[in-house]
């Protein structure tokens, strides 16, 4: 039992790190590479693309509505021409009518 | 003082308004109707529209020509399964915002063999014409038009025989 602690006792001693070890471990920390920001060159890019995305969705948007809108006033004249053009009718009949 | 000066100004304002939109309530007859057609085109939208009017197609150059003055173009159209299913009241309330002296019936025709009646009213705005609503009844449709702005009567009837109107000419029938 004795024998046993003893070992724990020698195995979880404080140690001292060798006179070294400060050195080899600033040494590994500046070989590591850094991670370096983006390029600028890559942020306009991103940039570009964002709004190159954003005015396609906008024309194509207002492609639709236009498209929809044209659709719109072609019924709206159908439907008021030709009640137009059934009072036009209906009044030329009378005229022709009284006249003949 | 400064509200004298204020309901002179808010006169002011109203007088130069431009033409608007003239409000009616459809909700009632839109529960009833079995279909609708429903435009509704202000300015900014009939701007949009004539940019994508053909002017080589000969029906879209007329369109566009006919519109491209306007400031709305409102159309309401209620299609019901059988006879019967709108009122006089209801015809009534169409006509009720069509008073003089800014409106004016110019014409109003009614078939006793179809059943049809079509009313054309035309809105007086200084040296010309301001707008124009047709209220067109049939025993299965109820129609609304209002144009808003300077419509050109003889160009829109010109467009009988265009885009699927048929042209009316009486006297080549004889």
């Amino acid at each position: 039992m004795a024998s046993l602690e003893d070992e724990l006792r020698s195995a979880l001693r404080r140690r001292e790190p060798s006179p070294d070890f400060t050195e080899r471990v600033l040494a590994r920390v500046s070989a590591a590479p850094a991670r370096r920001a983006p390029q600028p060159w890559v942020r306009w890019l991103a940039a570009i693309a964002a709004a190159l995305l954003l005015a396609a969705g906008g024309l194509e948007y207002r492609h639709y509505r236009g498209e929809r809108a044209k659709d719109q006033v072609l019924v709206a004249v159908r439907i008021a021409g030709s009640k137009l053009n059934k009072a036009q009718k209906k009044v030329q009949m009378l005229t022709h009518r009284s006249t003949s | 003082m400064k509200a004298a000066g204020l309901a002179i100004a808010l006169l002011l304002l109203a007088g130069a308004a431009p033409a608007q939109q003239v409000k009616w309530n459809f909700d009632k007859l839109a529960a009833r109707a079995s279909d609708t057609v429903d435009v509704s085109l202000s300015g900014s939208l009939l701007r949009l529209a004539t940019k994508f009017l053909s002017d080589d197609d000969k029906d879209e150059a007329k369109v566009k020509k006919l519109v491209g003055g306007l400031k709305g173009i409102y159309v309401k159209s209620f299609e019901f399964k059988k006879p019967g299913e709108y009122s006089a009241a209801d015809v009534e309330s169409f006509r009720a915002p069509l008073h003089a002296p800014d409106w004016e019936r110019v014409v109003g025709v009614h078939s006793s063999e179809d059943g049809e009646t079509v009313e054309v009213y035309i809105k007086n705005e200084g040296k010309g014409i301001g707008g124009l609503a047709i209220i067109a009844s049939e025993p299965k449709q109820l129609t609304l038009v209002n144009i808003v702005g300077a419509i050109d009567l003889d160009s829109l009837s010109e467009l009988g025989g265009h885009l699927g109107i048929p042209e009316v000419d009486v006297d080549k029938k004889k």
